[in-house]
């Protein structure tokens, strides 16, 4: 039997007969796996470190005959425990591992468990505010699907402009003139810094953007729904 | 007589005990719970019919606890009414919280009446058979 020793982000359990779980999860180099943890239902027992929400953890497993492996052990690494003080951010990581669990194929690329693990730590961090975490989790889900929008030129193939108003085409992904735009060279210079930035918590740096935050968060969140499987 | 069984998840002892004394001068059966972990015990261990929950809790919130209980099966249909002092605006950006688990009803506590939440849990019950 093949034993492998990864780490990973649960994101999804369901249950397995009256005692064992299936847990979905996101591995940094094994791909999206799906593992039966024996014993473990019921909150009391989902408390024992290695199968909690909201952290990494050092996973040993069985590879299985089929898809499903056996879990042989799970050890916490690091529990992003701030989280679930808080509603808001609670309810947030569980759609963010809801979107990555519904993006994700079954050999995704590192980078997903990268974004995720950046991710959760942003709305670990309770001084970051929600709408710059939303904002460079959308632009980076977007950039690893490769439906990045065209921050450089317009439908016309011209440079942006710094005193030019824009809409957005959606099918082209491309900014396009437009006298009463909602869209301007702020919006777009603080779009370039999301998708420049590692963590939500180096977007968080950028001051003085809060006022435009949530009309870019709309934005890149219909661009995922427009050109992803997320609703 | 109503023998429907309530589950309160109240944090605060007092309140608590005030909506306890409520549902049980209606006729309800109440199980007053202070924390997610203990309501999971209690829905294992009794007959549920109703959960009345304040998402704000400690430890792990009453989010983490509907997720945990509509994960299982036997728990799937348990109406759930969200007496909570979290402002439903609060819970707008959420992927539609209340349509994903089944929370039947909110309440805003800081604005329910012990009256409007007693006639909430009647109107449930009506479609909850004891």
């Amino acid at each position: 039997m093949k034993q492998i020793v990864t780490k990973g982000i649960v994101l999804a359990r369901t249950n397995y007969g009256e005692a064992d779980r299936i847990i979905t999860v996101l591995t940094v180099d094994q791909g999206k796996i799906r593992l039966l943890a024996k014993g473990v239902r019921k909150i009391k027992s989902r408390l024992a470190g290695g199968i909690e929400l909201f952290s990494t953890n050092d996973i040993t497993y069985i590879v299985g005959r089929g898809e499903l492996g056996t879990l042989v052990s799970a050890r916490l690494e690091k529990n992003y425990g701030t989280i679930v003080k808080d509603v808001e951010r609670t309810m947030y990581a569980y759609d963010v591992l809801k979107l990555i669990n519904k993006v994700t194929e079954d050999s995704p690329e590192p980078e997903y468990y990268l974004i995720l693990k950046a991710t959760l730590a942003g709305i670990n961090k309770s001084t970051i505010h929600l709408d710059y975490i939303r904002l460079w989790f959308y632009t980076h889900l977007l950039k690893l699907s490769g439906h990045s929008p065209n921050l450089h030129s317009d439908t016309s193939g011209a440079k942006l402009e710094q005193t030019q108003a824009y809409t957005l085409s959606f099918e082209e992904m491309t900014f396009c003139p437009h006298p009463s735009g909602p869209f301007n060279a702020g919006h777009i210079k603080v779009l370039r810094l999301a998708y420049g930035a590692d963590s939500p918590a180096k977007l968080a740096h950028v001051k003085q953007i809060a006022a435009i935050l949530p009309s870019l968060v709309q934005l890149t969140k219909t661009m995922l729904q427009q050109h992803t499987n997320i609703r | 007589m109503n023998t429907l069984n309530i589950l309160l998840i109240e944090p605060d002892r007092l309140l608590g005990s005030i909506y306890v004394s409520t549902l049980e001068n209606a006729g309800y059966c109440v199980v007053h719970c202070l924390t997610a972990d203990t309501a999971i015990s209690a829905l294992d261990a009794e007959r549920v019919d109703i959960v009345i929950l304040e998402l704000q809790i400690a430890l792990h919130n009453g989010v983490e606890f509907l997720y945990e209980m509509r994960s299982y099966d036997e728990w799937q249909h348990i109406p759930i009414i969200m007496h909570t002092i979290i402002d439903e605006r609060r819970l707008l950006h959420s992927v539609d919280l209340k349509k994903q688990l089944y929370a039947t009803t909110y309440l805003y506590k800081p604005e329910t009446t012990l009256q409007q939440l007693l006639n909430t849990v009647r109107s449930v019950s009506v479609q909850t058979p004891a």
